[in-house]
């Protein structure tokens, strides 16, 4: 019914404000046609009840009533396939028309018939421009007083001045709801601009969320590693294909199960089963550790997944599972290899030096000052292999992060007490003092790895003596503050150049190949010294000027038993 | 009657250069080369003064030999001097042993340690 009324209604054209009023102009059309059938029919009725068919007047009204009829819906063709403005202004003037022949001319100048006239003023502006209310105000006035002027009667200028006042109250109301309308349809522009942009913007973000989402699927297809994310309550909820060869299991005894069944899996070794369920137990930080898995070394790191929207609470945990079996028996091997080295390389030195000693003590008899000499020099040459030997363990050790710092109340005094036992002979062989001092400030006792501490003494103090021919080598300990201790070694030797001071803690590294033949060194000392100072939590610097001297720095926590 | 020293050590050159060390103070000393052995000889009732055990020895492990000594009265007055390259060992060692020596062990190091050992 109503897509009926619209079909006959509407006016299919861009402009809102057309459309408006054409169908307003419709609607008005319709409802005159309507009222002029009923006309009809009551004409028919009273004509049929009273038989006055044939009274001229009564042809005259039917003639008007057909005349009317035609002229209302060459209108409303006027309207649907011309012009709305025309199709108005043809309505208005023909109800005016209509209006002047409804009442004798002295009714409608000046009596009962003179408010029709303002039914045109109010409508125009509705369905023509706000500003025709004027014309027809003016159109009506002209009618009411040209019908005043042909019976000879005066003009009623009250109603003149009534239709104008009509012609503004429509001009304003009709003015005031076209732009109530017009700024409507801007709000409404806006908002389908909105909804527009927030669509496209929404179906951006849901197209990257897409290729995101296949491309992170595509990285855990193809990556070596096994991967379970897993929810808040430790359910798998995904699994990528590589976990199924690390784990030798199907991925349906993976997904949609609790991590706890695979953590009760046989295949787990006992003592892993601890360290997985110490990882959902405990909801720390990113870790890694190792577990045995059937024949298997798996190394296994854990994130938690923390949700960015809401404060940040923790949404899951994705694992990473590594086979790391080929790396454990390498490392396994290489701390096997060290330690054989270590005993293989040791004994045979050991004797080397014992029988030398035994001859220099004479126990097989008197030797003379060349042999006594020469003993000496076995004995040095292999303390030196000795020496070279333990630093290449120390560093093979640190590499496979084997080398650990243990702890303890410790006398700095015993430090350097110790230092000296060791050291005091190679200085004077040299003809070099080797001094020191301890700072009042400094804690009689504190915690530390006096192993660790005393070798890097006996690497800085060697590595001084080495590179001083004459002067001394003071070692220093110190307070540097309420949370800082310091171990300073200075010599009065040749110095380190500007340029290779960046180079000194590396590995295999000794300034200018050419210094390495007058000393014979091996860069491994420094380097040592440099990461058992980063193990410690310290720090070491280096202040050197040719041929003055050169002294290094170790800052390292204070701490007090 | 000069007291009696053990030296378990699997390397003949270090055993003959502590043996040679031990003698010279004034000791007794007894070689054995392995630790099955070691272990047999011990079982024999000797009780001796000083026992230089090295840690790295073929059949029976220096650690397991220092703890059937430590469990066997016998031995409550022995002094047992630990040997071995390895400085790691010789600190998980450090309780049970009287001294614990890490190798290179000087000639005159051992022999200056038990002379002042030996009852004057």
């Amino acid at each position: 019914m109503k897509q009926f009324f619209d079909s006959i209604l509407n006016v299919a054209v861009p402009d809102p404000d057309d459309a408006r009023r054409r169908r307003l102009l419709n609607i008005l059309l319709l409802g005159n046609t309507v009222a002029v059938l009923l006309g009809v029919l009551a004409i028919l009725i009273t004509a049929l009840t009273s038989e006055q068919l044939n009274e001229p007047d009564t042809r005259i009204l039917i003639i008007g009533i057909f005349a009317s009829t035609l002229g209302l819906m060459g209108i409303y063709q006027v309207n649907r396939r011309f012009s709305g403005r025309w199709a108005a202004l043809l309505y208005l003037l023909f109800l005016n028309l209509i209006f002047a022949f409804t009442d004798s001319p002295d009714q409608l100048s000046n009596g009962r018939s003179l408010f029709l006239f303002t039914i045109p003023i109010a409508i125009s502006s509705l369905i023509l421009i706000p500003e025709a209310s004027f014309l027809f105000a003016v159109i009506g006035g002209g009618i009411v007083g040209g019908l005043a002027l042909s019976i000879n009667q005066p003009i009623n200028l009250f109603s003149l001045i009534g239709f104008l006042m009509l012609a503004l109250v429509s001009w304003l109301s009709a003015r005031s709801l076209e732009i109530a309308l017009k700024d409507l349809r801007a709000i409404n522009a806006n908002l389908d601009q909105e909804v527009i942009d927030r669509t496209q913007a929404l179906s951006a973000s849901l197209d990257r969320e897409r290729i995101e989402a296949g491309r992170n699927q595509a990285i855990l297809n193809s990556i070596a590693d096994g991967v379970i994310v897993f929810d808040k309550k430790w359910n798998a909820t995904l699994a990528n294909p590589a976990i199924k060869s690390i784990l030798d299991l199907p991925l349906e005894l993976i997904i949609n199960k609790n991590f706890r069944e695979l953590i009760e899996h046989p295949k787990l070794a006992a003592k892993s089963r601890g360290l997985l369920y110490a990882m959902i137990e405990h909801d720390t930080q990113p870790m890694g550790f190792r577990i045995i898995w059937g024949e298997k070394t798996i190394s296994v790191s854990a994130a938690q997944v923390y949700d960015n929207r809401e404060d940040n609470t923790n949404i899951g945990t994705v694992t990473v599972f590594r086979d790391f079996t080929r790396e454990a028996e390498v490392e396994k091997l290489k701390s096997t290899f060290v330690a054989i080295v270590s005993h293989e390389l040791r004994t045979p030195l050991n004797a080397i030096l014992g029988y030398a000693e035994m001859f220099k003590e004479a126990v097989y008899g008197p030797m003379n000052d060349k042999q006594v000499n020469m003993s000496d020099r076995i004995m040095k040459n292999t303390q030196r292999l000795l020496g070279l030997i333990n630093d290449l363990l120390d560093q093979a050790q640190m590499e496979a992060g084997k080398l650990t710092i243990q702890i303890a109340p410790l006398k700095p005094a015993e430090l350097l007490d110790t230092l000296h036992g060791l050291m005091d002979k190679t200085a004077s062989d040299k003809r070099l003092r080797l001094t020191s001092e301890i700072d009042d400030d400094l804690p009689e006792t504190l915690i530390g790895d006096s192993a660790r501490l005393q070798q890097i003494l006996v690497n800085l103090v060697t590595n001084a003596i080495k590179f001083t021919d004459q002067g001394e080598v003071c070692v220093r300990l110190l307070r540097a503050d309420d949370a800082k201790w310091g171990i300073e070694v200075e010599d009065t030797g040749q110095g380190i150049p500007a340029s290779d001071i960046p180079f000194i803690f590396d590995t295999f590294r000794q300034v200018e190949g050419a210094t390495t033949r007058v000393h014979g060194g091996f860069g491994l000392g420094l380097a040592i010294v440099k990461q058992l100072v980063t193990l410690m939590s310290g720090d070491i610097k280096v202040e050197s000027t040719i041929d003055v001297g050169t002294k290094f720095v170790i800052s390292l926590p204070l701490v007090i038993p | 009657m000069s007291e009696q020293a053990l030296i378990i050590e699997d390397d003949e050159d270090l055993a003959d250069i502590f043996a040679e060390a031990l003698r010279g103070v004034g000791y007794e000393v007894e070689h054995i080369a392995d630790g099955k052995l070691a272990e047999n000889r011990l079982n024999t009732g000797i009780a001796p003064f000083i026992i230089l055990l090295d840690m790295h020895l073929p059949h029976v492990s220096g650690a397991d030999l220092l703890t059937s000594i430590k469990r066997d009265g016998r031995f409550e007055k022995t002094t047992i001097i630990i040997t071995t390259a390895d400085a790691r060992m010789g600190d998980m060692y450090q309780e049970q042993a009287d001294f614990v020596l890490i190798k290179p062990i000087s000639f005159v190091q051992l022999r200056d340690i038990t002379a002042r050992l030996k009852p004057k």
